[in-house]
């Protein structure tokens, strides 16, 4: 009754292949991004942005990426966590060799070089499919790392082996760093994961969106109708690495401020991704969001209800959050194997008639 | 048969020799298609006629002889370069984007006809707004020709078989092919479904004048709606013409019939 569509007609083109055709979803997604812009900031404090928002925008980001490679172009990747690193290394050595540069600029190519970076590591895809291409991402993911702990130019041949963000402004305005105000990192961050979010939902419905799904849903029969394999699946793992290397930035340079590679960006960063997508649904930009939140906010919820509200200790509850998540993620995957993105829509289908049985 | 049709050869095959290890697939094969005709693959099965498609366009590569299309001589051409050519095709299995719905299937089919970039896309604005949208006016035609108005959005995976494959028939047509090879479009489709195919491989020809290569067992169907036939029997050609003389041929007799060979 709430959510219908009727009565909504097209009578374009352009209106019919709007970005959200249906009144109730665009007013929603305004909705959303309206409380995310102008209410949020004022509310914002150090504990809100440094546990929740900013690794829920971050995670989402990156869970994006692998999203377009494996949920739209059908190509599994376990290299996530080292990819990230090549956008947060690429982000620090660009601002130390270009102090003055914008923020954004700075992140465009940290992206950028990801992309490069991702291409090579996507030439396999080509010859291998499923979990023998996993595991040639697998190859990206340790020898990344490695290289990044061991060369010494990475990291400025520093004592500690990490990195740390110089302070960087944004049109004046701090936006990494302590002297960084909640607020600043949250609105900075969350304007470029929903600009890149916007243009992942364009690209996904457009001429190489298709692409990549028809390679995903039917390689030989792609190819015979024209999609050229190796040009769709390096397309799909620069925009993949793209996206995964800007959040890779977000991550060191607002987030964490600094970082070690092989704690940050190990073999478990590139499973949480992984995890996200798949619990989140896979194939769609709105599960990425919803898999993030899953991820991020429910282990919160979960310690925050056992430590306050029934007086478990705190290492007590970290362990038993580890195990009832793992019963949420089992649980929500029996429910519905296609994800949380899928949940949604059948809720959507459901709201349609609600409350009339009919 | 179309009224622009002339003698002029589209697509010629020479001696065409393919095998894969021990196993012959087609063996010294030659035949011709010409512009604006429905020419028909026939044999029993293992014959050769679907290899003889995949040599067409280029998903396999024949070991021996050549393939002349648009006057053009070649001895292998990749797939990619067979559909920028106008070379589309259905699957004798349903091959289509399962994931995706009706409109997206066909729209894919229109890929060789889009080129604007990833970051117009990403915007989608100004060029990548009004490709989507031409390329959209012209796949509404495609669906408008073969009635799948009501299932446009659809996810094809939900489509009884019957419509799936005048789906992927529409994703073909989206191409705008000059030479459609059809491979079985009305296996397992009951006599209404087979009629509704013939209609719109008619129409096909008749309307935008493509030229067809069909392969199908329903003796009928390609008795009806072929202009010539060609006979493969265990990779080699053993008869061709008009379909009442392949019906009147004692090889073609034998082949199906079954001959003792002693």
């Amino acid at each position: 009754m709430f959510y219908r569509e009727s009565g909504q007609l097209k009578s374009s083109y352009i209106a019919d292949q709007a970005m959200f055709p249906i009144a109730q979803d665009r007013w929603f997604v305004i909705g959303v991004l309206a409380v995310a812009f102008l209410v949020a900031p004022f509310f914002i404090n150090e504990y809100w942005a440094n546990a929740i928002l900013l690794p829920f925008l971050v995670y989402a980001l990156a869970a994006l990426g692998l999203n377009i490679l494996t949920g739209y172009c059908g190509q599994v990747s376990l290299g996530t966590g080292a990819f990230m690193a090549v956008g947060a290394y690429a982000s620090f050595k660009l601002v130390g060799f270009f102090p003055e540069l914008n923020f954004l600029i700075v992140l465009a190519l940290s992206g950028v070089v990801t992309a490069a970076v991702g291409m090579i590591f996507g030439l396999p895809s080509l010859r291998i499919k499923g979990f023998y291409l996993a595991v040639a991402t697998l190859a990206a993911q340790f020898f990344l790392v490695w290289m990044f702990n061991k060369v010494g130019w990475f990291y400025d041949y520093n004592l500690t082996g990490m990195i740390t963000v110089r302070p960087i402004d944004f049109f004046g305005i701090r936006i990494t760093g302590p002297e960084a105000t909640p607020a600043a990192k949250y609105l900075f961050t969350l304007t470029v994961v929903a600009v890149l979010a916007l243009s992942a939902k364009n690209i996904v419905r457009g001429r190489i969106g298709r692409e990549w799904m028809a390679i995903r849903d039917m390689d030989i029969a792609a190819e015979l109708i024209g999609i050229r394999p190796l040009q769709a699946k390096l397309s799909a793992f620069a925009v993949s690495s793209f996206y995964v290397g800007v959040a890779g930035a977000l991550y060191f340079a607002v987030y964490l401020g600094s970082v070690e590679p092989v704690e940050a960006f190990d073999i478990n960063q590139s499973f949480y991704v992984l995890f996200i997508i798949i619990i989140g649904g896979l194939g769609s930009v709105l599960g990425a969001f919803l898999g993030a939140a899953f991820i991020v906010l429910v282990p919160i919820l979960l310690k925050n209800i056992m430590v306050g509200g029934m007086g478990f200790d705190s290492g007590m509850a970290g362990h038993v959050e580890i195990l009832l998540m793992g019963l949420l993620i089992i649980f929500f995957l029996i429910v519905e194997p296609h994800g949380l993105a899928r949940l949604w829509q059948i809720a959507k289908e459901k709201l349609r008639l609600w409350p009339f049985p009919h | 048969m179309t009224d622009e049709q002339t003698n002029e050869t589209l697509l010629e095959v020479d001696a065409i020799s393919l095998s894969f290890g021990g196993v012959h697939a087609l063996v010294d094969v030659s035949f011709d298609i010409r512009k604006g005709e429905v020419r028909s693959i026939i044999g029993p099965n293992g014959a050769g006629k679907s290899s003889m498609l995949n040599v067409i366009n280029g998903f396999y590569h024949p070991q021996e002889g050549t393939i002349t299309y648009q006057g053009q001589a070649r001895k292998q051409m990749r797939p990619h370069d067979a559909a920028a050519g106008g070379i589309a095709r259905t699957f004798q299995n349903i091959a289509l984007f399962k994931g995706m719905s009706t409109l997206d299937n066909i729209m894919t089919g229109r890929n060789t006809h889009m080129s604007k970039s990833l970051f117009w896309q990403a915007l989608r604005i100004g060029p990548a707004q009004r490709e989507e949208i031409e390329n959209r006016e012209f796949v509404e035609h495609v669906i408008d020709f073969l009635e799948i108005q009501s299932i446009r959005k659809t996810p094809v995976g939900r489509l009884p078989y019957g419509l799936q494959k005048r789906v992927e028939l529409g994703r073909a047509l989206a191409a705008e092919p000059t030479l459609l090879l059809l491979d079985e479009p009305m296996a397992g489709m009951n006599l209404e479904e087979k009629e509704d195919m013939s209609r719109f491989i008619l129409e096909t020809n008749d309307e935008f004048g493509t030229t067809i290569a069909l392969i199908e067992h329903d003796m009928g169907v390609v008795m009806d709606i072929s202009d010539r036939v060609v006979v493969l029997d265990y990779g080699r050609k053993i008869a061709e013409g008009t379909p009442e003389e392949v019906r009147a041929n004692q090889d073609v007799i034998d082949a199906y019939l079954g001959v003792s060979h002693d």
